[in-house]
């Protein structure tokens, strides 16, 4: 296991164990991507590699899945990840102008991170959370019924936060 | 079976027959990109939309989707079905680039005929396209994503169709990609069958690139006779070359799909070195001087020293054509029987295959993609017939248990239980196999003859052998036990030569059994079945060839397409022999050692330069049109310019004849008895015409199978030798000279398409007889033999037979230092090197 070896010991006996307790271990594929996404930052081509080894599954096939799912990176992103949701109810309360403000306030184009490496904006298919549309998803926290002011106070409270892990947690 | 009207014509099908289907027997081509029968329906592009007027369905449906069913009625010109189609090849034309001027594609354009077809001739959307950057997919295969318009047959004709895990479909969206995780050559064997199923320009071949236009093509049904299953294929060429060979549907065998070996061997008939001129005592001469010149020699020969000293051998890539004559050159000049195979322990073996086929278990390749239960004995399929590889692996789809019943490493793109034995073991395992499976079953039920077969297999040895398959051997006898289209499939090459004969007696013993049971050979050449038909009842071996031409007995030998040196086990022993002769005639296309020592050289033409009839290995009689009339290549005449700039009345390299045609003219000038007959009885099967007689519009598409309706072999005649076991391995390995997919094959290997990816030489140890004798991976290991030292790679596998040592006749390989083909190499002469 040429890339596995770059886990940490407990770590990677946790995931060959977890993947052991699955029927397949193709089920487990988006679990052990996530973990190892948790663990590198992003799906860096080695980490897909080290999922590859781990799951006796192609390169090919993660890709297939991991170029698929939203919430795999493939490219490395900011410590906060900023899903915009982009479906129809969302576009009816105002999605397009407060994609707007975020990007302008935060100087950078959708899909691209900001310059301190603090903040990435992608969208995303629908978050089902149309009863408190517009809605985001930061880091798997959740954000309704967005206006101007509540994404500024949302991000300024994020650029000052010094606690918070780096990655999705 | 239901019957459907599709534009006021109607038609009775099949139960489970799709519309699209249905209408295509009628001669209507509803348009599909995503429907390939091979690969089955999925409804994803959305192209071929008919209305339903009457029946259980209503409007506007996918025809791919929707069984016929009693009652339909369909229209696929009503308007709002033209309505549809039209809007989608718009739809799906959006970001298709407006490169067909430049695409290789163009003109052999699915997607040109049916945006044509569909009415949407003329672009409206102004936008901007979306684009893709390309990967590299390795030396056969070019990439150019823009193109795509993401109708999924390459990825599940890839994946599902032949269980390959390296390309596939990435992305989400508008982005959806068709690749690789990385640039790198394609993994698949059957990559190149990407070219033929894109719908359009995203997979075009690499060796034909920028080449050729489509329309410019000669184009002929051909055949492949890269292995022996005759797998059917379109040749193309222009300007003297052969640049692409593509697949061809053949129902029998039950696909389109060719393998790579098949698809970019082809350039044996292209090369620079091919031998096209006629040599007399290394002069070169025109054809008709060297035909008679080697009739004149042949004639001083036969009336010194009688016919007995003259020996002809031909090979099992010759046409039928050229084996007949050659058979008729040797009949009517009282020659010995001529000798189609260098190993004759592998010729006792294929002859005893085309003893025991007949009507009553034979199965084509269809026919194994349907089996609900494989077993392959002494057969490695994706290395000696690789379509069988993907036949067996349909079977797995189906459902099928596949078992591989072989000495060697087992690469099979499809689950399969492995028991690595020893050829030796084989037999016995077989046996054991089928006598505890149909050991349970009624008893007095079997004919009587049958019954006491049953009794005679043994039922232990397979449980006594010194491989623990213990879990494996139980899932596999309840699967056998269950089974109701078990299929045999049997090697030649390997096995011992009564493997074949045991084979046909478990399959008649199976049928009778369980109703029905297949039997499916494997042969060494694409007409090594009408080789062993021709090479007489005389047991003439080539090794009592080499042996009379020591002793000075044969004085000439004639080869026919073949290079006994590729073979036979010992070189120096052959070349010494050889040098003896008085007359060496050598009839060839390929450049050889054989042909550098001839007396008299005569060229000969290849499969694409003249119609020719080859024998697969189910007796399937096929015949491939020549594509060209040949010479030397306008690429190679004109130094790359073209037009040409020096022009004359004759074709250069054009100086050569059909083999058969060349054994005719000697057999003529030397006044052989009577005109040369090709219409042999053993060609009459039943009441129809020899296949070598009569036009070719009035042959079957699929060929014509050639085997008797039963066997005059007797069946369970041989059985007490079946069982008996050879001596004991003791400190030494069996040697095993096997074939590989790529590198081994005589013809492809001169293709300089094969050349770039065939692996280095090398061979296989079980890795505890690696271990015993010090030896690990990828060291290389010299043998001390009777010929030399024969240095070599090593490579070592768990699950392989113990005590065998498998050597690939790679062509890059000086191998040929044993003394005989069946050798056991002692450990003390194996050291690393």
């Amino acid at each position: 296991m040429a890339y596995a070896d770059l886990l940490p010991e407990e770590m990677r006996k946790q995931l060959i164990q977890r993947i052991a307790e699955g029927e397949t271990a193709r089920e487990q594929a988006i679990d052990v991507m996530t973990a190892l996404q948790n663990h590198f930052g992003h799906m860096s081509d080695q980490a897909m590699l080290v999922a590859s080894e781990l799951l006796a599954m192609t390169p090919l096939e993660l890709e297939e899945l991991a170029t698929f799912y939203n919430f795999i990176y493939r490219q490395p992103v900011g410590k906060y990840v900023i899903h915009v949701c982009d479906s129809a109810v969302c576009w009816m309360h105002g999605h397009e102008s407060l994609m707007d403000h975020l990007l302008s306030r935060l100087k950078i184009r959708l899909g691209e991170t900001t310059e301190d490496g603090l903040f990435t904006v992608l969208p995303v298919c629908c978050l089902g959370y149309c009863d408190h549309a517009p809605a985001m998803l930061v880091n798997r926290h959740i954000h309704g019924e967005l206006t101007r002011e509540k994404i500024d106070r949302i991000l300024t409270r994020l650029a000052e936060e010094p606690h918070l892990p780096t990655g999705m947690k | 079976m239901p019957r459907i009207v599709i534009d006021g014509l109607e038609i009775e099908v099949p139960q489970e027959t799709k519309v699209i289907d249905a209408a295509e027997r009628l001669g209507i081509m509803i348009p599909r990109f995503c429907y390939l029968k091979s690969l089955g329906a999925v409804g994803a592009c959305r192209v071929c939309a008919v209305k339903f007027l009457q029946g259980p369905f209503k409007g506007v449906q996918m025809s791919c989707m929707v069984d016929v069913q009693d009652g339909m009625v369909v229209s696929t010109t009503d308007d709002e079905a033209v309505a549809f189609r039209r809007q989608v090849i718009e739809w799906l034309m959006l970001n298709h680039p407006h490169d067909c001027p430049v695409c290789d594609e163009g003109g052999q354009c699915l997607l040109q005929d049916e945006t044509v077809s569909g009415g949407h001739g003329i672009r409206r959307y102004k936008g901007s396209k979306r684009t893709y950057r390309n990967q590299y997919l390795g030396e056969f295969i070019a990439h150019e994503m823009n193109r795509c318009i993401h109708c999924y047959r390459c990825s599940r004709f890839y994946q599902e169709y032949c269980g390959y895990r390296d390309l596939g479909v990435m992305q989400i969206a508008d982005r959806v990609y068709f690749g690789r995780f990385q640039n790198g050559q394609l993994e698949s064997p059957f990559s190149g069958n990407l070219v033929d199923l894109c719908p359009t320009g995203v997979y075009t071949d690499i060796p034909a690139r920028y080449k050729v236009r489509s329309w410019d093509l000669d184009r002929s049904p051909s055949v492949c006779i890269h292995c022996s299953l005759g797998c059917n294929t379109v040749a193309n060429a222009r300007y003297r070359t052969v640049w692409r060979v593509e697949g061809r549907y053949n129902e029998a065998l039950g696909s389109e799909f060719i393998c790579d070996r098949g698809r970019f061997g082809f350039g044996y008939t292209n090369q620079p070195s091919r031998p096209r001129q006629a040599r007399v005592d290394s002069r070169s001469v025109a054809l008709s001087d060297a035909l008679k010149s080697a009739a004149e020699k042949l004639s001083r020969i036969h009336a010194a020293s009688g016919p007995r000293a003259i020996a002809c051998v031909g090979s099992a890539r010759n046409s039928l054509e050229t084996q007949t004559m050659l058979k008729s050159l040797c009949d009517g000049l009282g020659l010995p029987a001529p000798c189609f195979f260098v190993n004759s322990q592998t010729e006792k073996a294929v002859k005893r295959a085309v003893a025991s086929l007949d009507e009553r278990v034979a199965v084509s390749l269809n026919g194994v993609a349907h089996g609900d239960f494989i077993v392959a004995v002494g057969v490695d399929p994706l290395n000696e017939a690789p379509m069988l590889a993907l036949a067996m692996r349909q079977a797995h789809r189906r459902g099928a248990l596949l078992v591989i019943l072989d000495p060697r490493p087992s690469f099979l793109p499809a689950p399969h239980v492995h028991l690595g034995f020893a050829p030796g073991e084989l037999n016995g395992v077989l046996g054991s196999l089928v006598g505890k499976a149909l050991e349970t079953g009624d008893e007095g039920k079997l004919p009587p003859l049958h019954e006491d077969f049953l009794k005679s297999l043994p039922l232990e040895s397979l449980f006594k052998a010194p491989v623990n398959h213990g879990e494996e051997l139980d899932v596999v006898l309840s699967a056998l036990q269950k089974s109701r289209r078990p299929v045999l499939v049997c090697g030649s090459e390997i096995v011992r030569e009564n493997t074949p004969s045991l084979c046909a007696d478990l399959a008649l013993l199976m049928r009778s059994a369980k109703g029905q049971c297949g039997l499916f050979y494997v042969l060494p050449g694409a007409n090594a079945f009408g080789g062993a038909l021709l090479s007489g009842s005389e047991e003439s071996s080539f090794m009592e060839v080499v042996e009379s031409m020591e002793q000075g007995c044969t004085k000439a030998l004639v080869l026919v397409e073949s290079d006994p040196f590729l073979q036979f086990p010992h070189k120096d022993r052959l070349k010494r022999a050889m040098e003896k002769l008085e007359l060496l005639i050598v009839l060839d296309h390929l450049p050889s050692l054989s042909a550098e020592m001839s007396h008299v050289f005569l060229p000969t033409s290849t499969l694409f330069e003249v119609d020719s009839t080859f024998i697969n290995q189910e007796g399937r009689v096929q015949w491939s049109r020549a594509v060209h009339e040949g010479g030397i290549p306008m690429e190679q005449w004109t130094e790359g310019n073209h037009p040409p700039r020096a022009h004359g009345a004759i074709i250069p390299g054009q100086d050569f004849k059909a083999a058969g045609k060349v054994l005719e003219e000697i057999a003529r000038n030397m006044g052989a008895s009577g005109e040369v007959s090709l219409s042999d009885p053993r060609f009459r099967p039943g009441k129809g015409a020899s296949p070598l007689e009569g036009a070719p519009g009035d042959r079957p598409g699929d060929g014509m199978r050639l085997i008797p309706r039963e066997s005059s072999r007797e069946p369970f005649s041989a059985r007490e030798e079946y069982f008996t076991f050879g001596e004991d391995a003791g400190d030494s390995l069996e040697l095993l000279l096997v074939e590989a997919l790529f590198g081994t094959e005589e013809l492809s290997a001169h293709s300089p398409a094969l050349e770039k990816v065939e692996p280095k030489p090398h061979m296989w140890m079980h890795e505890q007889d690696a271990s015993m004798l010090g030896f690990s991976q990828d060291d290389v290991i010299a043998m001390d033999l009777e010929g030399g030292v024969v240095e070599v790679r090593l490579k070592v596998s768990p699950s392989m037979a113990r005590g065998v040592l498998v050597l690939p006749r790679h062509h890059r390989l000086q191998w040929q230092k044993f003394r005989d083909i069946s050798v056991r190499v002692p450990h003390d002469r194996m050291r690393k090197s």
